[in-house]
């Protein structure tokens, strides 16, 4: 991870800071475990109301105050005695991750044990370490559920049964490529216009093969395993906590991965001849 | 009407479980997430009937977010995660994808029809889906964030 860091005072005395669980730590320790600990939660998708809560609760539990500016792309993180007699201040870059739940969940289980003094600081960076390298979920079974999610929305869009099987299929293959094409560290942009092409096209079968009576929805539901989500709903979500930096970025970057998927499902739809409306 | 509800509840939870599993949410979150889920997209459903309430989209997925939101962060203490992890997931449904790409695809269709009815209905298709979406985009979201910040005490301690 890129860091940058700005001491102000780096001749003087380290200051410590009393624990509530009576242990006494360096506001660099502090500073450097709570910008970590930032980092992984916003990358995990929290949104910012969370982070700011979590690390504020950290902070004081360990005896000193915390103030952050929450950037698109870092944190700036300072941390202060409460008399503000001295302070530490770390720029970290925020993680680019997929988004988890499981860690975010875990994280804040992590603020709270220490907030309430159930675990020590050194037994904290321990449990941090465990929680940022939990493996991520299988992904055949992700596969198989998030299929099976896109054809049960191709129902309720109501599509027929052969427009629910084909969007199954569309999906299994588009899936399965923005899963391979992730490993090999694609561009997230591209990754978006290439599934989007592949499973439309592959959706436009139904029309093709004259399979149902609903095809537009098959062809239309085949890509929506690509809509994101959750960076739109956390972009919203920052917008009414007033974080509104952090939100239109967020928006602009749901926006540029909605324009992909929509450019490549008008390349599929060009390239099977069908209209989109 | 009652077996496309029941319908409407079951294919909404699974696909709740389905997008929930790409946020790869902790394993006890999936059972509270097809719950709420199942829950609001039915009575976004109802609200939509013209035989019922005959609600616009858009207010209808207001006040089926705002249901989802108070089941969430109700029962986020019970399942021991925090609230937007049985939130979002639960949301995910109702995210009007296809309002989204057609908005594009409208303003696609704009560029490639030259003729001036042809741009003029495209543009039409580009603003009208697009507001749509916006709204319900908004509504979703405020309605859903609410009760979490009408109860914050339950919402932010619930993995404590």
């Amino acid at each position: 991870m890129t860091t940058m860091r700005i001491e102000a005072s780096a001749a003087e005395p380290i200051a410590l800071s009393d624990c509530l669980c009576g242990e006494s730590h360096s506001l660099k320790e502090i500073c450097l475990f709570l910008s970590e600990y930032a980092s992984w939660l916003l990358g995990s998708g929290a949104t910012c109301i969370r982070l700011e809560r979590n690390v504020n609760r950290m902070a004081k539990a360990m005896g000193c105050e915390a103030v952050m500016t929450i950037l698109p792309r870092h944190i700036h993180l300072t941390v202060c005695l409460p008399d503000h007699s001295d302070s530490y201040t770390y720029i970290t870059a925020s993680r680019t991750m997929p988004i988890s739940f499981d860690i975010n969940t875990r994280l804040s289980e992590l603020s709270w044990e220490i907030a309430d003094s159930k675990i020590s600081f050194d037994e904290a960076k321990e449990k941090f370490e465990s929680i940022i390298h939990t493996p991520p979920a299988n992904k055949n079974l992700v596969l198989l559920l998030a299929s099976c999610a896109n054809a049960a929305f191709c129902r309720l869009f109501t599509g027929d049964w052969q427009a629910v099987a084909v969007v199954f299929l569309s999906t299994i293959a588009g899936f399965y490529l923005k899963q391979v094409l992730c490993e090999h560290k694609m561009d997230m942009r591209l990754v978006f216009i290439i599934c989007a092409f592949v499973s439309s096209v592959l959706g436009a079968t139904d029309a093709l093969f004259n399979l149902g009576t609903t095809p537009e929805i098959a062809v239309g539901t085949s890509v929506l395993y690509l809509v994101p989500g959750i960076p739109f709903l956390n972009s919203f979500s920052d917008m009414l906590a007033g974080h509104y930096i952090c939100s239109f970025s967020r928006f602009i970057h749901a926006v540029i991965l909605t324009c992909c998927l929509s450019f490549g499902l008008c390349g599929g739809m060009l390239l099977m001849n069908m209209g989109m409306f | 009407m009652i077996s496309e509800f029941l319908q409407d509840a079951f294919f909404a939870a699974i696909a709740a479980i389905g997008f929930a599993a790409i946020s790869n949410p902790p394993r006890r979150a999936y059972l509270y997430c097809a719950v709420i889920a199942a829950v609001g997209h039915s009575a976004r459903f109802l609200m939509m009937q013209e035989s019922l309430l005959g609600l616009h989209i858009v207010i209808a997925s207001t006040l089926a977010a705002l249901i989802v939101g108070m089941l969430a962060v109700l029962l986020s203490p019970v399942a021991h995660t925090p609230a937007e992890t049985c939130l979002f997931p639960s949301l995910l449904p109702m995210i009007p994808g296809i309002y989204a790409y057609k908005t594009f695809g409208g303003l696609v269709m704009c560029l490639y029809h030259g003729s001036e009815e042809a741009f003029d209905h495209y543009f039409y298709l580009f603003v009208s889906n697009g507001l749509t979406c916006l709204f319900i985009l908004l509504g979703m979201v405020i309605g859903a964030t609410i009760p979490i910040f009408l109860f914050k005490n339950i919402s932010f301690q619930a993995t404590r």
